[in-house]
C-alpha cells in the first residue's frame, strides 16, 4: 500500500484549493468573555425555578405532602428550568441577530472579524441550550430545541441523538439522522470559516457515525451510510444510496425506498404475470388452518 | 451547535474499569465533592436562618449558590485527585513504553490506578456547561494545554499529550497516549503541534506527532508512532497523504467562496483509499 494517495498529484506544483475533505465546526478558541452571557441566563432561569418551587410551597403548607411530590417537584423544575434557558437564550439571540444577521460565506477565522465573533457568541449561547436537553432526563426534548433556535425541522424527523450545528440546517419529512452523527453547517478550514447551508431532503436517512459537511444537498429518498463523510457541496443525487469510509461515494440505487411507493405496484400490477406466492406469516398454528380452508373455498 | 447528546460518542472518563479494589479513591473523591455542597448548603441556610418565615435573598441567590457549589465541588476534588496522584506517582513514575496487560505488570497496575483517581473529576468537569473546565482539568494532570486549545468535544486522554497552540479536537475525536493492543499495553507520547485540527469522528494513536498546521480529516485513523508531515492534509484509515494545506495563507476567501460552489468529483479523486464493489446493481 502506498504511502500516499497519489504520488504524480502531489508532487505537482499545482496548488489545490478544493475543499474536499472534513474537518471540524468545534469552536477553535473558547471565547471566554462571551460566558458572560451565561450567568444572567443561568441566573435568570434558576431563579424561574425557585420562585415556582417557592409559590408551590406556599400553597402546600404540610411537609409530609411536600416530601411526597419532591421527586415529581425536582422533574418539573429541572424542566422549568431549561424552558427558562431556552427562552433567554433566544431573547439573547433575538438581540444579536438584529445587530448583526447571521449569513452564509467564506470568512476569516480569526478575531476581529465580525461575522466569526458573531457566529462563536451564537454557538456558545445556543451550547447551552442545547447541554442543558441532551443531559436532561428527556434527551428528545433537544429536537424541539433544535426548532426554537433556528433549524427548520418538523417533529416527523429524528436527530437527538446527533450532534448538530445551530442554525443552517433545513430538513425535509420524516428524516432519520443515526447516532453519533455530525451535521455541520460551518466548518474550520485553516484560517477560514465556511459557513453553507445545509438540506436534507424527504425521507433521507444519514447513517450512524457520520459526518454531513456544510453545504451538503441530499436529494428526495438518498441514503448516507455509516461512518460516512461528505465533502462540502457535495450534491447526493435522490434515490441512491452512498457509503465509503472517509468520503461519500455512490453504491446502488435506495430500492428500499421503492417498498414504501404503494402507487408504484398498482401501476405494474396488470402488465406483469400473476404468480401465486405462499407466504409464511407470523400466524398462530390453529388460526393457520382456518387461513387454510378459506383459500380451498375460493 | 450542541454536545454530543443522550448516545454518548466518545467515553468523556479515562479509559479503563473502575477496579474493585482500586474503588476506595473513587468513592473517596465523590464523597469529598458532596460534602462539600454539602457544607456550603449548610452555611446559607445557617445564614439566612430561613425557618417559618421565607427569605427573599436565600431563593434569590439559591441559582447562583447551585452554580458555586458545583464549582467548588469540582476543584475540591481536583484538589485531592491531585495530591492522590502526586503520591502515587511518588511510589511509581510514570513512564512510556510497552507494559504487559496483567495484574502483575507494575506499570499497568499503576495506570490503572491513576485512571481510577482521574475519573470522577474529569467526569464532573465534563459535565459542566462551561467548556474551559476541561482545560483547567487536564492541566491540574500535568496535560501541556492552553485555553486557546478546543478539547471539550472530544475524547483526550489525561497523561502523556503535548498540545501547542489553537488546537481543535472535532466532535467526538479521539486523542489517545495509551492503548491496548492484545495482551500488551503501549504507552507513547503523542504531541499535537501549533493550529493543528483533527476532524470529526477521527482517532489518533499514541505516538503520533502532528506537526504544525496539519489536518487529520474527519472519520480517519492514525497509526501507532505516525508522524504526520508540517503543513499536510492526511486523510483515511490509516491516514495517508492527501494534499497541502494552504489554507493558512492570506487573502483566500475569494478562491475558496468559489471553490465552494463547484461540484467536487470526489469518487476519481479518492479511488485509492477504496476497494470497489461490483456486481450487477452497481452502476457507474
Amino acid at each position: 500500500m502506498s504511502d500516499s494517495l497519489d504520488k504524480e498529484k502531489l508532487n505537482s506544483e499545482k496548488i489545490d484549493y478544493t475543499i474536499d475533505f472534513v474537518t471540524t465546526s468545534a469552536v477553535s478558541k473558547i471565547g471566554i468573555k462571551f460566558l458572560i452571557f451565561y450567568i444572567p441566563i443561568i441566573w435568570a432561569s434558576g431563579y424561574m425555578a425557585t420562585a415556582f418551587f417557592f409559590d408551590m410551597s406556599m400553597i402546600i403548607n404540610n411537609w409530609v405532602v411536600t416530601m411526597f411530590l419532591l421527586p415529581f417537584w425536582i422533574f418539573i423544575l429541572y424542566f422549568v428550568f431549561v424552558f427558562g434557558v431556552a427562552l433567554f437564550t433566544k431573547g439573547f439571540l433575538l438581540m444579536i441577530n438584529m445587530i448583526h444577521k447571521p449569513k452564509e460565506g467564506v470568512f476569516r477565522a480569526e478575531e476581529g472579524d465580525q461575522d466569526f465573533e458573531f457566529w462563536r457568541l451564537r454557538v456558545e449561547l445556543k451550547k447551552l441550550v442545547f447541554w442543558f436537553m441532551n443531559n436532561g432526563p428527556l434527551p428528545w426534548i433537544v429536537m424541539w430545541g433544535f426548532r426554537w433556535l433556528g433549524i427548520r425541522v418538523d417533529f416527523s424527523s429524528h436527530m437527538q441523538d446527533a450532534w448538530a450545528d445551530g442554525g443552517f440546517i433545513e430538513f425535509g419529512r420524516n428524516v432519520t439522522v443515526g447516532q453519533g452523527c455530525v451535521v455541520m453547517s460551518s466548518m474550520v478550514v485553516g484560517k477560514y470559516l465556511i459557513i453553507k447551508k445545509v438540506i436534507l431532503g424527504d425521507y433521507t436517512v444519514v447513517g450512524g457515525v457520520s459526518n454531513i459537511s456544510p453545504g451538503t444537498i441530499m436529494g428526495n429518498e438518498s441514503v448516507v451510510g455509516a461512518f460516512t463523510a461528505t465533502v462540502p457541496n457535495q450534491h447526493l443525487e435522490p434515490g441512491w444510496i452512498y457509503l465509503g469510509p472517509h468520503v461519500a461515494r455512490k453504491l446502488k440505487v435506495n430500492k428500499y425506498a421503492e417498498q414504501r411507493r404503494d402507487i408504484i405496484y398498482r401501476k405494474n400490477v396488470d402488465e406483469e404475470t400473476k404468480y401465486e406466492v405462499q407466504q409464511e406469516v407470523n400466524i398462530d398454528e390453529d388460526k393457520k388452518r382456518l387461513l387454510n380452508n378459506s383459500n380451498k373455498e375460493e | 451547535m450542541s454536545v454530543p447528546s443522550s448516545l454518548k460518542v466518545g467515553p468523556n472518563t479515562t479509559l479503563t474499569l473502575a477496579k474493585k479494589r482500586y474503588l476506595i479513591f473513587y468513592i473517596l473523591l465523590i464523597w469529598i465533592s458532596i460534602f462539600t455542597i454539602q457544607f456550603e448548603f449548610w452555611l446559607l441556610w445557617d445564614i439566612y436562618d430561613i425557618g417559618y418565615e421565607y427569605n427573599v435573598h436565600f431563593y434569590l441567590f439559591l441559582p447562583l449558590m447551585v452554580f458555586v457549589m458545583y464549582l467548588s465541588a469540582i476543584f475540591v476534588s481536583l484538589i485531592f485527585a491531585k495530591l492522590m496522584l502526586t503520591i502515587v506517582n511518588f511510589i511509581h513514575k510514570p513512564r512510556e513504553g510497552i507494559f504487559l496487560r496483567h495484574s502483575s505488570d507494575k506499570d499497568y497496575r499503576y495506570w490503572s490506578i491513576r485512571s481510577v483517581i482521574k475519573k470522577w473529576p474529569l467526569w464532573i468537569s465534563h459535565k459542566f456547561p462551561f467548556p474551559f473546565m476541561n482545560n483547567i482539568c487536564l492541566k491540574i494532570f500535568g496535560v501541556k494545554t492552553r485555553f486557546s486549545n478546543s478539547l471539550f468535544e472530544g475524547f483526550v486522554d489525561t497523561e502523556f499529550l503535548d498540545f501547542g497552540k489553537n488546537v481543535v479536537i472535532g466532535q467526538s475525536a479521539i486523542v489517545q497516549s495509551a492503548v491496548i493492543v492484545g495482551n500488551l499495553f503501549i504507552i507513547r507520547k503523542t504531541i499535537l503541534e501549533e493550529n493543528v485540527v483533527v476532524g470529526a469522528h477521527s482517532i489518533v494513536m499514541p505516538g503520533t506527532h502532528m506537526k504544525k498546521n496539519s489536518i487529520l480529516a474527519g472519520s480517519s485513523l492514525t497509526t501507532v508512532g505516525q508522524e504526520l508531515e508540517d503543513g499536510w492534509i492526511y486523510l483515511g484509515a490509516p491516514a495517508k497523504k492527501y494534499k497541502r494545506n494552504v489554507f493558512s495563507e492570506e487573502d483566500l476567501e475569494h478562491i475558496i467562496a468559489e471553490e465552494i460552489e463547484k461540484e467536487v468529483k470526489i469518487d476519481i479523486k479518492t479511488e485509492d483509499l477504496y476497494t470497489m464493489r461490483k456486481d450487477k446493481h452497481t452502476k457507474t
